[in-house]
């Protein structure tokens, strides 16, 4: 990279990289550590190719969720979240309120597997259609419309007190065109 | 409210909170790249970039995809099967894993040709078991043995495919602009070099006869074109072209000439039919010269030790009846030692190595061709049995090859 080319990745940094970060820290669920590492090598691998990309935030985003997803590739150590509120929950869920069953919520978000955090972070976060989330992650649209299905369903699961909540619209049953998992280009 | 506005309205909520990046976050990056750039050159340090991609997230408890690789869930240092060959369940050692292993058959086709067409016993990470499958034309394993790169159909094909081995689904497909017939994972899992071709690499065509034993039978044509550095996440790729290259009298190789990663992940080779017999280049495509230390390799698979110091080397065995495997100093080239096997297959650690031998007293004649997977340890005479021996003859229905990874 040229000493333009640093001064340009410099300044998209400083312009773009705290909305990037909020979006790293929901993919990492929660943890900011994390999250700086996932954002430190999006950012490194966009460096590499800076002279030949043309929007520098939609690819440092592709590679924030494909990485995410894909790092299962890899053998690496895990290490415990540590979590402020405890996953099963605050409290009862009728006296729950709104506040309470947030963090509820945010505590079995850090629960799912990353790749159910991402389709969730696409669809209800950065709110793009299923096509979209299936072109960013590669895969077909029946894989996000399942993914969220379950992840929905794991979320349920982990926090009984989302039990008097009503059913999304992914959660409804399967139509007849339910797509298999497999992943078809 | 439903349980999507909540997922909804807690991410926000979560997002809002987070203080922003301090300054010189930027120069941040731009330091670790030149560093990373700068230290893949060794060994430890292309260990350690693998971590560092490897960013830390929560345990996830109990979800359908949660699941450790069988090969990460048996910490037992040796697992082997000597009474198992092809082997039905996991083998290890040290910080290896057979991860795969493939048998062959000449497919004849309607037009006179044949395709050397590969049946695959692929380690199914959920249970520990190999299962043979005839899906994939060609694959490799990705260090730590959790994804394949798969290609499908009559080679050369338009996308790799990555295999989850836990799930046995495909995680998501990448599109190459040209035709791939091998591929293989670079050292830290971050990038694959793909093999293009123009023409099928293990068809064989009645059109190109050659004569074997005095008969005329289908033979190679080459049409290796170069090969394409992907980038895994990104699904990007930079093709570069690099037809293998006759001998003296010009002759090629293999037909199938794949290239592989040289052992700090900086360079990608191919064998060549005539000497240097290897050829290198570097990631922008253009030739390079051997890495010093890996000027000893020829073509034992072990390649050189995890830390880059010892190189595995050919048969050394003197006499009719020693057998003998060669280990060299990586620097100098010269021999350290032997150990007591015929075929150097993968590193299970810095002193140990994953190898081919026969039984001695057996070993003469067709003998040398009953063999099974051993573990020898640098130094000693000691060899422990991993698998059962496979049938005195070279070339069988159902002789079993294998593939490697690190566990």
């Amino acid at each position: 990279m040229d000493a333009q080319g640093q001064e340009r990745f410099r300044e998209f940094v400083e312009n773009r990289s705290s909305a990037l970060l909020k979006t790293a820290v929901l993919l990492s669920g929660g943890d900011r550590h994390a999250a700086e590492d996932l954002l430190q090598n999006a950012l490194i691998k966009a460096a590499g190719r800076w002279q030949r990309i043309d929007e520098p935030e939609a690819y440092v985003r592709r590679i924030l969720y494909r990485q995410q997803v894909s790092r299962w590739r890899l053998k690496w150590r895990r290490r415990e979240l540590t979590v402020a509120e405890p996953p099963e929950g605050t409290g009862g869920g009728d006296a729950a309120s709104a506040a309470e069953l947030r963090i509820v919520m945010r505590g079995a978000l850090a629960r799912l597997t990353p790749r159910q955090r991402t389709v969730l972070v696409l669809r209800y976060f950065e709110d793009l259609p299923e096509a979209d989330v299936a072109r960013i992650l590669g895969c077909s649209v029946g894989t996000v419309r399942s993914t969220t299905h379950r992840s929905l369903a794991r979320l349920r699961a982990l926090a009984p007190e989302l039990a008097a909540l009503g059913l999304a619209d992914a959660e409804q049953p399967p139509s007849r065109d339910y797509s298999p998992v497999e992943v078809r280009p | 409210m439903n349980v999507d506005d909540l997922v909804r309205e807690s991410l926000r909520e979560q997002a809002t909170e987070q203080p922003p990046l301090g300054p010189g976050f930027a120069d941040r990056v731009l330091t670790v790249r030149r560093r990373r750039t700068r230290t893949l050159a060794s060994v430890a340090a292309a260990t350690a970039a693998a971590v560092a991609v490897a960013v830390a997230v929560p345990l996830a408890t109990g979800g359908e995809e949660d699941v450790r690789p069988a090969s990460q869930m048996n910490k037992s240092d040796i697992i082997g099967h000597p009474n198992q060959s092809p082997p039905r369940d996991l083998i290890a050692a040290g910080d290896t894993v057979l991860s795969a292993f493939w048998v062959y058959k000449n497919v004849k086709q309607p037009n006179g040709d044949t395709i050397f067409t590969r049946t695959y016993g692929l380690l199914d990470q959920k249970t520990g078991k190999y299962v043979k499958t005839k899906k994939w034309a060609f694959l490799d394993i990705a260090p730590g043995s959790r994804t394949a790169a798969v290609l499908e159909g009559e080679l050369p094909a338009r996308r790799i495919g990555l295999l989850d081995l836990i799930s046995g689904k495909v995680e998501r497909w990448i599109p190459v602009d040209r035709g791939v017939g091998g591929v293989a994972f670079s050292p830290d899992g971050e990038k694959l070099v793909a093999t293009t071709y123009s023409r099928n690499p293990d068809r064989n065509s009645a059109d190109h006869p050659q004569n074997v034993d005095g008969k005329e039978v289908p033979g190679p044509v080459q049409s290796r074109t170069g090969f394409a550095v992907v980038d895994v996440d990104s699904g990007t790729s930079e093709w570069h072209k690099a037809p293998d290259k006759p001998d003296e009298f010009g002759w090629f190789g293999n037909p199938r000439e794949d290239f592989d990663w040289s052992h700090d992940g900086k360079l990608v080779y191919a064998h060549r039919a005539m000497e240097p017999y290897r050829e290198y280049y570097d990631l922008n495509g253009d030739e390079a010269d051997w890495p010093a230390n890996e000027k000893s390799l020829g073509y034992a698979e072990a390649g050189l030790s995890p830390d880059g110091k010892l190189a595995a080397g050919e048969f050394a065995g003197r006499g009719p009846k020693e057998i003998a495997s060669a280990i060299n100093d990586a620097k100098t080239g010269k021999r350290v030692t032997t150990v007591p096997v015929q075929q150097l297959l993968a590193w299970a650690d810095n002193k140990r190595l994953i190898a081919w031998g026969c039984d001695p007293e057996k070993c003469s004649g067709t003998g040398e061709f009953r063999n099974q997977l051993l573990l020898v340890t640098v130094g000693t005479n000691k060899v422990v049995p991993l698998s059962d021996f496979r049938k005195a003859s070279a070339d069988y229905p159902g002789r079993w090859d294998p593939l490697f990874s690190s566990r």
